[in-house]
């Protein structure tokens, strides 16, 4: 599963980003403005005093210049600027500062430099420009943008804490929205997972919200109904079968019987006898194979009972005991005291009587029936030492009317593992052929529900 | 006296057949080809037992039994049905029937369920403690069994066959009712399983007597008795 391909994680990755971005923009944009609107105003200020003091000195010459620098200066204009006349190896004339900031490259633009005023304990951050005079002479100007800065710093840090927090309110709307999809499907979800293991009449309960989901639940239950629906005409058609082939296999029974008890000759005796096994025969596949087509069904779940399992082992274990005897075999049975569950018990009985019969057919050695019960139900496992079955066999095995040996004709046509894996379908749970090494292993699991 | 069967079946042929073979088996039976003749003649009453199928026109067999319990008859009745689901046979074996055969039958086996019902519906005799037959002896307390002279070691599974066995002495037990009766098992394994205990059994009650006790019935199922 690649979690980047799940939509669920795609929309919760969308809503994430998007909440970021807009958190982004909304607690940054403003300081990144007010930083940028600043600096542009900073500088315009200290281009203005140096544009009026270049006019001074291309009137006046450096003494009126100087005399300017100095006015502004000890007057203090503008509060907030610097400005220093220096000659040209760097010593200072006049001005606000006493003596040249050192990386001050001449005719550079304005660039924010750290520096003490005179008077001042602390360096403050300042936009500082040097133009050189025509007479090699320094003029200085600029702008102290310390407090503006120590503003602008705050404002960042607090944005900064905003958009942290702002992650984590992202990441919480990603997880609700998601959690709000989910939560409309689960009632689906549930619905169809109830079906698939066997409890048909569930639905989707009703919606009048009328958005997708509903719709979703309502064509959901439109379909489980019409299933329903297939269902119930399929238990017609094969109860009518049953009875269709049931009737003239009655009375063919019945003329057999009677064929049976009338004849006289001993060489037609072994004929009309192996007639009546073959229509026994005919009728067992009949019952089997509407037996799995009604369980794969999920029909026959009224039928479930309070059961023993240990007790139903023991049982199975003792009708066909003398059987395995014969064969030089045992039978073992590993269960608890007592295992109480609702199950089909009939069906049971028949699944684990084909089991038995599978292992004495193919089969060898010792015979284990185990009975584990589980968190949420029970384990039954029918065990063998025989040749077991290959891995890429198992799946062909359970298919029904696959015999996996052709060659060996079986009462069952068949159908053994396929019923079992049918009764173990409507206690929900499913049929697992293992390697019991060596052997083969039957685990069917019973889910109690 | 002979005793009456009413048989309520509308198909003509296993009406015939059935019959037929209980009037060999010495019943006197009594027809109806549909339910409401059926549930007529059942309220005249004087039956030992009632065949009735489960599909009929009309008045189907579950009505006709309801209306028979209804009415406080309680007359044996022994369903037979085409439906052979396991939730048709316990519907069946719920709503008041005492027997519920699925088609096809052999008639040994309707034959051999009629025979049990009817003795069933007798007056019960006083708990036995003690069953016989010809000079078997089974001990029900001290769990013990004689043949004459000899003890008879069984496994606690032949105890159970044997004892279900002559419970119904001189009655023929099918296979099917073998497995019901002593296991509580409902399906037919259709492989000789249950031969398999019956020879078995017959080794250690019939080996080495002058007269043999335990009897294969071609066709049926199982006898015990002093009679071949």
């Amino acid at each position: 599963m690649k979690i980047w391909h799940s939509t669920t994680f795609r929309f919760a990755a969308l809503v994430f980003l998007f909440q970021i971005v807009a958190a982004a923009v909304l607690l940054l944009g403003p300081a990144l403005l007010l930083r940028s609107q600043n600096h542009a105003d900073a500088v315009a200020v200290a281009e203005t005093l140096r544009d009026d003091l270049l006019d001074a000195y291309a009137d006046g010459g450096t003494s009126a210049l100087a005399h300017a620098v100095d006015a502004r200066a000890s007057r203090r204009i503008e509060r907030a600027t610097v400005l220093l006349l220096a000659r040209a190896d760097g010593t200072p004339v006049t001005g606000d500062l006493d003596r040249m900031p050192p990386g001050l490259a001449p005719g550079a633009p304005y660039a924010l430099l750290k520096f003490a005023r005179p008077g001042h304990a602390a360096p403050e951050a300042m936009l500082l420009q040097a133009v050189r005079l025509r007479d090699g002479s320094l003029l200085v100007t600029g702008t102290v943008v310390e407090s503006e800065r120590q503003v602008l710093a705050l404002l960042e840090r607090n944005a900064m804490i905003a958009l942290a927090l702002s992650v984590v309110f992202a990441a919480f709307a990603a997880y609700v929205s998601t959690r709000l999809i989910l939560n409309r499907l689960r009632a689906s979800i549930a619905t169809l997972r109830d079906v698939r293991e066997g409890r048909l009449s569930r639905r989707v309960p009703a919606d009048d919200t009328g958005d997708a989901f509903a719709l979703l639940g309502s064509e959901v239950n439109q379909a489980l109904d019409r299933m329903a629906g297939l269902n119930a005409e399929l238990k017609i058609a094969t109860d009518a079968l049953a009875h269709d082939l049931k009737s003239p296999l009655t009375r063919m029974r019945a003329a057999l019987d009677r064929a049976a008890q009338a004849v006289e000759d001993p060489q037609a005796q072994p004929y009309v006898d192996q007639a009546l096994t073959e229509s026994e025969r005919l009728m067992a596949i009949v019952e089997t194979a509407l037996s799995i087509t009604r369980a794969e069904a999920g029909m026959g779940r009224e039928s479930f009972a309070e059961s023993d399992l240990s007790e139903l082992l023991e049982t199975v274990a003792e009708i066909y005991s003398p059987l395995v005897e014969d064969q030089g075999r045992a039978v073992v049975v590993n269960a608890p005291a007592a295992l109480h569950m609702r199950v089909h018990r009939q069906l049971l009985d028949q699944a684990l009587g084909n089991l038995l019969d599978n292992t004495l057919k193919y089969g060898a050695g010792t015979i284990t029936l185990t009975a584990v019960p589980d968190a949420d139900g029970a384990a039954i496992t029918v065990a063998d030492e025989g040749p077991g079955i290959a891995p890429e066999r198992r799946e062909q095995a359970l298919r029904r009317f696959s015999r996996l040996d052709e060659a060996r004709g079986g009462w069952g046509a068949g159908l053994g593992l396929s019923l079992v894996q049918a009764v173990a379908h409507l206690h929900g749970g499913t049929v697992e052929l293992r390697d019991a090494a060596p052997g083969l292993a039957v685990r069917i699991r019973l889910v109690e529900g | 006296m002979s005793q009456k069967i009413l048989l309520v079946e509308d198909d003509e042929a296993t009406a015939e057949f059935i019959a037929k073979g209980l009037d060999e088996a010495g019943f006197t039976v009594d027809r109806a080809a549909n339910g409401r003749d059926g549930l007529f003649l059942a309220t005249d009453g004087g039956y030992a037992c009632i065949v009735l199928d489960r599909m009929l026109p009309g008045l189907d067999g579950m009505a006709v039994l309801a209306a028979l319990r209804g009415a406080g008859l309680d007359t044996p009745v022994i369903i037979l049905s085409a439906l052979g689901s396991p939730e048709d046979r316990i519907k069946g074996l719920t709503s008041g029937c005492d027997d519920y055969l699925v088609k096809p039958f052999t008639f040994a086996e309707l034959l051999a369920r009629i025979r049990l019902l009817i003795r069933r519906s007798a007056p019960a005799a006083a708990a036995e403690t003690v069953l016989r037959c010809d000079d078997l002896e089974m001990d029900l307390l001290a769990r013990r069994v004689r043949r004459g002279e000899r003890a008879i070691e069984l496994q606690p599974r032949e105890f159970r066959l044997l004892e279900f066995l002559l419970r119904h002495a001189d009655q023929v037990v099918t296979r099917t009712m073998l497995l019901e009766g002593v296991w509580d098992y409902h399906f037919d394994p259709g492989t000789n399983v249950v031969d398999v205990h019956l020879s078995r059994l017959r080794k250690k009650i019939d080996e080495g007597e002058a007269r043999r006790l335990l009897h294969t019935v071609r066709g049926a199922g199982y006898r015990i008795g002093a009679e071949p």
